[in-house]
Formats: C-alpha cells, structure tokens, sequence
C-alpha cells in the first residue's frame, strides 16, 4: 500500500517506459520538485525506483555572440579593414577605428596568424599573404557552430570547439544537475501482480478514520507551515494581579504573612500613633481624603492616650483629640502594621500587606489618587537595622535587580530611617525601597515592649509594578479596557525565578 | 519637602572650606537633601522636613563644615539684653511671644536673601502656615526696646512694601498677606507688637513695617515669634537664632525677659540638651557598633559635642538648631549616616514562622481561576468612583470624600456593580460582545454611616447574544465546582429588570443577585448593548459554603 502520490509517480514511471527526470515528473503530476524529493527518496529505499544523478552542462550564446553574429568575428573585421588600407594598418587605429576592447584585438591577431595571413611590425599590422587559405572556411564553421547555440545545448561532455568560443566568451556555460528517475526491474511484476496499490489521502484525522484502520493505508496530508494561523486570547488574571501574586509569592517565600486592614481609618491610626504631629504637612487637605458622612468609633482609647501623651510630651505642642479621631481614607498602609502590633503584641513575627491607599492627587500617566502600597514590619528582640538592609537586598535580588544602595532618608515614625536604590538596566539608579526602624515613640503607643525593634517598610510598588510589567502610564495598571488588559505580556522577571 | 536655593560661594564661606558640586551632593545626600538642580554658582535641593535646619544656607555650611572636619561643634553664648517684653496684654488666642537679638551682624545681599528664605520655608513648614507661629525680623537699631504684644482695636503704620500708612483693617483688606493671613486674627483683637515709643513694630503674623525692615545694612536683628505652641515656637526661634549668628565673624546673641506669664521667662534658650545613648543600644539597634573602635570623631562630623564616652554610655549635646533629635535613636541614625549606610553591611536571619497568604485573598483567587477558566477576563476598577453612577445604580448608603479632586473619584465604591457598568461602557464601543469579571474590595456603610467593608466578585457578560440563561449557567458552573448548594429568589432592584433578576440565596442567607441591566440605566450610562450581571458577596460565600 502506498500513498496516492507515491503510487501516481510509479504508474507515471511505468507508463514512460524510460527513466524521466524530476522536472518532467513534476510538471506532469503537478508537485513541486522539493516535495517530490521526499516520496522518491521513500521509494528508492524500497526499491521501486532508481535515482540517477548527473551533471550535464548548458550552453548558450552569449550577449557578444548575438553581437559577432550581427557585426561579424573581430577577425572577419580586422581583415576588412587591413585588405582596404592598402594592406598595412597602425594597431592603435584598430582600438579607436574598429572599437575593439584589448581581448578583441588579440582574438583577431591570433586568428589571422594562426592562417600566417598578418604579421605585426614596429606598430603596424601587415598583410602578408593574397591568399586567404582556410580562413574563411573557418569563420564560416565558427559562425555555424554559434547559430546552433542560440537555444541552449545540452552537453554531457562539452566539445573542443565550444569551449573555445566559451573562452572567447561568445558562450556562456552553467551547469545543470538532474535526477532521473527509473522504475527497478522488479517494479513492472509488482504491479502486475498488484501487490502494489494506491491508498487515500486524509486532510484531517477523524475517529471513523482511526476506528476503521484506514489511517494506516492513508497518506494524512502534509501541512504547509507557511500559511498564517490566527491566534486565540487566552483569559489570564489582570496582570496587575498577576504581579500581586508574583511579589506575594516572594514574601511568603520569605516567611511573611498576610494581614488586611481598614480602608477608612481614625487619624489615630493613619498618623498619631505613627508620631507624626497634627501640624505636619502630611495631614493637610491637599495630602489627605476626609471623609465627611462616616462614623467612625475608635475603640482603641488606650492608644489614643498614649498617643496623645507622646505628642504633648516629645513634640510638646496641644494635641486635640479631636483631629486624631477624624476619618481618613487611609494614606499609607502603615495603620495595618500598627494594628497588627497592637494585636499580636510581643513576639517575634513578620507580616506583610499590599493592599490599596489614597491621596489627592489628578491621575495623569505617573500619577493616581489610588494606588498599592506593599508595607511589612519585622518584629523581634534582635531586629536590627542591618536586617532590614538584608531584607531589602533579598528583596530586589528576588525581583530581579542585583545591585542595592542606600541612603539616609526622614519617615515621621522610622529612625534610623533608609531609602533604598535599585540599578535598573535602562533607567539607573530607581528610588524604591522606603523603611526604618519604628521609632521608641511609635512602638510604645501601641505598647509594644521596649526591648522588642521593629523593622518597617512600606514601598510603593506600583512604581516597580509599572517596571516589571513594561507600562509607561500608571493607569494602565488598573486598566479595565480589555485591549489594554490583553496587550501586556507576561515579563521574564515573572516566568522565571529571578534567583537563577 | 521645601526647595532650598543657595549660592555655593555663600555655603563656602561659612564651612570654612572650598567645595565642589560633587562635595555638595555627597553632603547633601548624607543630610537627607536631594540635589535638584545647578544653575551656575547656584545649588537646588531639596530638603528633609525634620532638618529646618537645614532651609536655608546657614544651616547647610555649619552642617557640611562639621561633616568636613572644617569645623568643630558650636556652643552659643548668650548674654543679657536687659530689655523685656510685656505679653501680659496678649490676645488669648495667640498668647506667646519670644525674642531674640543677634548683634554684631555682616549682611550683604545674599545674606539678607538666605534669612528671609529660611523664615518663609519655617512659616510653611513648622509654624503651620503662620497658625502656630509666626517669625519676624526686624533692624533693632529702628525700634526702642523694652516692647509690649497686645491686642488693640486698631492702630496705624506703613506695611512693607508699601508707601502709605495703613489701618490694620486696611492691611488685611488690601496686602496680599493681609488678605491671605486674616483668618488667624479676630476683629478689635488686633496682635501688634509695639515699642517704649508707642511705634508699631509689627503687626504679626500678618505683615510688618516698611521702616524697621531687614537691610544689607543692618547690624543689630530682632527676632519675634509669635503663636500658639511655646515649646514649638521656643524650637523655631532658636533654630533662627542660630542661623542668624552665623552670618558675622564675632556674634553676640543677646536675651530679652518675658513678662506677663510666659512658659519661659526668657528667650531665647540655646543651651544645647544632652542626650544619652547606653552604648549597647547602638549595636542592638543598627545590627553593628560603628563606635566599637572607640572612636567618637564620627559624632563630631554630625556636630555633636562629646561629653562622655565610655565602654557602657554615651553622653552628646546636642546643639539647640537640632530640633529633630528628640531621642537616642536620632543620635544613632547620625552615627550611622556618619559611618555610611552602604558600610553597615546586612544580612537576613530566616523568618521565626512560615508564610502565609490572607485567607480570603486565597480562596477569592480560587474563584478567579474559575471564572478565568469559564472564559471570563479580569478587570480592575478603582475603588474611589462617581457618585452619580452608585446613586444611579443603587440606594444604598455610600463614603464620600470631602475634599476630592475629581467628582469622577469622589465616592468610595459600596458595589461593584457600579464599576463593572463602567467597564462594560469602556469596551462596548470597541466589542460587539465579551465576558468579564471583577474581583475587589467595597465599603458598604450603613444608615448611621458605620462602615463595614466586603469582598465582592462581579461578571458580566455582554452583546446580543446573553440573557438571564447565561449568566445562570455562570452562576451554576461557579457553585458547582465548591460544591455549594444555593437558591434563587425573584428580585427587585433598581439597577435590573424586575422579572429578569434575582438574589443567590445560601443557607437562607443573600450572598449575591444576578439579572439583567435595566435598559433605562444602561442608555442613561451610554450603553447600546444587553447586559447581564452578577454580583457575589464572596466574604459571604466563603463563609456560608464552610462546612
């Protein structure tokens, strides 16, 4: 059993009765000759076939031949115009006179010496003989054997006298390999005997074809892996989230855990506990959404009189509880570490959160009113400053950015505090790594024991997510137009494990 | 974070020390500034809010002249004025007014500019716009002490600036700082400083004279504050006080007496504070002890005078500008930032418990996966919205933002409904039909304005080709993979179609409702294009469908 064409090229084979070549079988089974290539090759391996490979040369006029034809050989003309000068000619008039190129002269020269017709003295080229002898007779083979190679000649061997006129390049010469393909002596008694057929040709595979064992007889067709495919839209998350998931993963990697907080927050939370005094800029209304229709109950009275003692005490200036009980939308994820100590107490943990917060602010491509914050505290007895150092260095490596640097930096509620800088290949050093050590004042009003430190920081990660993700605008982050959603790509820095 | 402009040259001369750009940046950075621009012989930066200062260049070549080596830390001597000042006659709400006097002074142009920066910078930053306290200077040559601070009805004087006298009424009717500052005075309670001579000397904190004003040429400065806040105004003096003092080669800083019930007798107060460090909190705190070599030097550079220094404390005073250091822990960031931050070295010890991923977050990522896999994308919103598109949607209670921006973000989403309608009018222009799913946070707030907050998931599927059918199957598909059992009951709700919408029920408990969008909301939104959604409570869900 043999595919359709297989088979088509043997019938074709019998039928000749000779060996054909590919470009005949091509054009009469109407395939192209590379695809053939395969089917023979298959049937030469089963011995149906013989391939015969050989390499025969075309030859063809050339341009100049056409021209000799037409003007006549440069010899004919240089014995023109010697026998109408008088016999005798200066060679550099043959050059300006006759236009000859350099080889053209020396052709004509040698053919008229060759029949001792010229001989060349002290400049001039001199008739020597009335008799032309077998010149003419020459040119006229010569002029012969150039006609029967206006259409191109096959040759296995070139004959001597087409390589001459190769040489004066009245010809051109290529080089043609051919295939011939001719049927094996036992091919004719196979298909006598038919133990030879034709099988079917499958485009696509369907289950009758597999139940019924057709497939194995069948040729499936070859595909061509040129034509275009349309592609599919696959639903993947928001590649923001995609990019939550992603840094979450990091910090659970790390041995963080997740806490969630309040969006509307007590200023208590939002700044007094974090030392940050009710006349700081921070607080104003361009810093900061009030809130005006909620009620807000601050249950944590402790923590308000502690706060509000620190104030008066360190800041030294009237504290009003008042402004510490106005609703916020909270600025800054820091309230959810605060909350969290306040809960947990002593101990030793580490938490994250990343989680929305918002200012006033137009949104424009750097800009938003609502943004993420990733914020995580480190708390213990032997939490240093040097840890946090450590933390932010691991951090940026996970992300995908080796080289850390730092600089002294002013928080309200850290001190010592840090700005961390991370190299970016094409944007240089980038200001992300915000953090500290909560200060004495900090950590007392939420209780927490003196001899316990805490390590904080909170980064603004959609400065980062923007980088990782390849967005230029920052709205683009929070996009809920799905052909924004679905023009970014998945980043490396995602795919693989930025450690390797 | 205020802009600070200074002339390098000028820096120079009270570091005592030649300097480049590149020095400058490099202090600047230790000093928490950021270098903005260079414009010539003149240096931009920015700086930190807890080092005023370090707002003017005063404070910057005292601070980099320390850090150069090129000076030693200062001690104010401060001698007495003889002269008093008389608060006794105060208005009640803004009661407190020091002194200070500088003589001996050498001003030029750039001096005189550096000072005024530096009271405007305080006056926006510290002094709380003016509200708290408020800073003048004035040529002392051109007042006759001993002054009172009183509160008057009225009183006449030329403001700076301009040529003709003016009422108080006047001032605050037609100077620019009148008309931007008279909210911090009361009617017929007028503050005015005024001296043995009965001249005004000033009418604070709105605007002072034009006659006694700060020249190239003055020699003797007086400095008032007044406010609200003693101790604060008490810091902000003597900061002023100090940066003064810098611009003469032989300063006599001088005190005035404080009659009437001060909370401080006299002003200013420069002694500097001493403040302890036990010497095991540095390592303990900064993870390594910069000072373990017993090399105090690194203190000096930050301008502290070492009084002790020994194997169990550390005793430094610190110089009275500093107002920023209110315990050990800021003496130990500067001996950090001396040492280099980059030199600390870090390192990471491994974490006392295992990771964790919020409980919620985990499992509403489960329903993402679900809703992904049914063929739905992800969108986002922000939480802050319109909040004619909640009220258009729904009658429930909502946050609003008291100073917003944008009416567009001037409500805090108590739905995702709202948002997803949102979404839907943004890709229906482009689509003739998509599916789409939220997964977000609301606050809901109740009649009493109490606020609670939920996470909510939201679908919708849009075109032609969706009814109430499809966003069932969606509904079913989704329950069914959590194996949660659910009922529906007919509902009526203003942003669907009565008889085409319904609430989830679970254990008889309403996590969610499904329908379709009432072509009256959908036109009045700009949609042309059938809409079916669904909203799921899925705080509600989670923990309803627990076994």
């Amino acid at each position: 059993m043999l595919p359709s064409r297989q088979f088509k090229i043997l019938q074709r084979l019998i039928k000749a009765g000779k060996g054909l070549t590919i470009t005949d079988l091509g054009s009469t089974l109407g395939v192209r000759e590379s695809d053939l290539m395969r089917d023979l090759a298959e049937l030469e391996s089963k011995s149906l076939v013989r391939l015969e490979r050989t390499v025969s040369y075309s030859v063809k006029l050339s341009e100049l031949g056409f021209k000799y034809l037409e003007v006549g050989l440069p010899e004919e003309r240089l014995l023109k115009y010697i026998q109408a000068r008088n016999g005798a000619v200066p060679l550099s008039s043959v050059l300006t006179e006759l236009d000859f190129n350099d080889d053209e002269v020396k052709a004509a020269l040698g053919q008229l010496r060759k029949h001792g017709l010229v001989v060349l003295e002290s400049g001039l080229i001199k008739l020597v003989k009335e008799d032309l002898g077998g010149f003419p007779s020459e040119v006229l083979e010569t002029k012969e054997l150039m006609k029967k190679h206006e259409l191109p000649v096959i040759y296995k061997d070139v004959p001597k006298q087409v390589m001459l006129l190769k040489r004066r390049r009245i010809v051109d010469l290529s080089e043609v390999k051919e295939i011939k393909v001719y049927p094996t002596q036992q091919l004719p008694r196979l298909i006598d005997e038919g133990r030879i057929v034709e099988g079917e040709l499958i485009t696509n595979l369907t289950s009758e074809v597999l139940i019924s064992g057709s497939w194995k007889t069948a040729t499936i067709k070859e595909f061509d892996l040129n034509v275009d495919v349309p592609t599919r839209t696959p639903r993947l998350r928001h590649p923001y989230v995609q990019f939550m998931k992603y840094v979450e993963e990091i910090l659970i990697e790390m041995g963080f855990e997740e806490v969630k907080g309040p969006y509307l927050e007590s200023s208590l939370w939002n700044f007094d506990a974090l030392f940050v005094p009710q006349y700081h800029p921070a607080r104003k209304e361009t810093d900061v959404y009030f809130v005006e229709n909620v009620n807000l109950t601050v249950n944590e009275v402790d923590v308000l009189e502690r706060a509000g003692r620190i104030h008066e005490d360190v800041w030294g200036y009237h504290w009003r509880v008042e402004t510490a009980r106005l609703p916020v939308l909270r600025t800054h994820t820091t309230p959810v570490s605060m909350r969290t100590i306040y809960e947990r107490g002593a101990g030793e943990y580490r938490v994250f959160s990343f989680d929305r917060v918002f200012r006033p602010d137009t949104p424009d491509p750097t800009h938003l009113m609502e943004f993420h914050q990733l914020e995580g505290i480190i708390v213990g007895r032997g939490v240093t400053f040097k840890e946090l150092l450590g933390f932010f260095k691991e951090l940026a490596s996970r992300l995908g950015m080796k080289e850390v640097r730092f600089k002294p930096a002013y928080f309200p509620f850290t001190e010592p505090s840090v700005e961390g800088f991370v190299k970016h290949p094409r944007l240089g050093w980038i200001e992300v790594f915000p953090g500290g050590m909560f200060r004495p004042e900090v950590t007392s009003s939420v209780a927490l024991p003196a001899m316990y430190k805490v390590a904080a920081w909170g980064i603004g990660i959609d400065r980062l997510a923007m980088i990782v993700l390849g967005v230029d605008d920052i709205r683009d982050l929070y996009s809920n137009d799905l052909e924004v959603i679905e023009s970014i790509r998945i980043p490396e820095v995602m795919v693989r494990n930025a450690q390797d | 974070m205020p802009k600070i402009e200074v002339k390098i040259w000028d820096v120079e001369r009270i570091a005592g020390i030649p300097l480049t750009v590149e020095d400058l940046k490099k202090s600047l950075e230790l000093l928490k500034a950021e270098v903005e621009e260079v414009r010539g012989d003149s240096i931009v930066y920015e700086a930190s809010h807890d080092r005023p200062d370090l707002f003017s260049a005063e404070g910057l070549g005292r601070a980099i002249g320390f850090l150069k080596g090129a000076r030693k830390p200062v001690k104010y001597v401060v001698g007495d004025s003889g002269a008093y000042l008389d608060i006794s006659n105060a208005p009640s709400y803004r009661p407190y007014a020091f002194f200070s006097i500088i003589e001996n002074l050498e001003l030029d142009e750039e001096s005189v500019r550096q000072i005024f920066q530096l009271q405007e910078k305080l006056h926006l930053t510290h002094c709380g716009d003016r509200e708290l306290a408020a800073i003048g200077l004035y040529d002392l040559d051109k007042i006759k002490l001993p002054v009172r601070y009183v509160k008057v009805e009225t009183a006449k004087y030329r403001p700076l600036g301009y040529e003709n006298m003016m009422s108080l009424e006047e001032v605050l009717a037609k100077t620019d700082k009148g008309v931007k500052y008279a909210h911090l005075v009361r009617k017929g309670q007028y503050p005015l400083l005024v001296d043995s001579e009965g001249q005004v000397m000033g009418f604070p904190p709105i605007l002072n004279p034009e006659d006694n004003k700060v020249t190239e040429d003055t020699r003797r400065i007086v400095i008032d504050i007044t406010g609200t806040e003693p101790r604060l105004m008490m810091k902000v003096l003597n900061l002023i006080t100090t940066s003064v003092s810098e611009r003469s080669r032989n300063p006599v800083i001088k005190s005035v007496v404080i009659r009437g019930g001060s909370t401080y007798p006299v002003s200013p107060s420069l002694e500097s504070r001493q403040v302890k460090v036990e010497r095991g909190s540095v390592k303990s705190l900064l993870g390594l002890d910069p000072l373990a070599k017993g090399d105090s030097n690194l203190l000096e550079l930050m301008g502290y005078n070492v009084q002790r220094f020994d194997s169990k404390e550390l005793v430094v005073e610190v110089p009275s500008f500093r107002i920023d250091v209110l315990s050990y822990v800021d003496v130990i960031e500067d001996i950090a930032i001396a040492y280099g931050y980059n030199e600390l070295g870090s390192e990471i010890s491994p974490s006392p418990h295992f990771g964790r991923l919020d409980t919620l977050d985990r499992f509403a990522d489960y329903l993402r996966e679900v809703l992904l896999g049914l063929g739905l994308q992800e969108v986002l919103n922000f939480m802050l919205t319109d909040p004619d598109v909640l009220t258009l949607v729904s009658d429930e209670n909502f946050v609003k933002v008291r100073n917003p921006k944008m009416k567009m973000y001037s409500a805090v989403r108590n739905s995702l409904v709202p948002t997803l309608l949102i979404s839907v009018l943004v890709n229906s222009a482009k689509r003739r039909f998509f599916e789409i799913f939220e997964i977000g946070d609301v606050v809901k707030l109740s009649d009493d304005a109490y606020p609670t907050y939920a996470k909510m998931l939201a679908y919708g599927l849009v075109g032609d080709k969706y009814t109430l059918t499809d966003g069932l199957i969606v509904l079913k598909s989704l329950m069914k993979v959590f194996g949660v059992k659910y009922d529906l009951r007919r509902v009526s709700k203003k942003a669907l179609i009565a008889g085409r919408s319904a609430e989830v029920l679970v254990k008889e408990e309403v996590i969610g409702l499904v329908g379709e969008v009432d072509p009256a909301i959908l036109t009045n939104l700009g949609i042309y294009v059938p809409t079916t959604i669904a909203e799921i409570n899925v705080s509600k869900l989670f923990s309803t469908s627990s076994p």
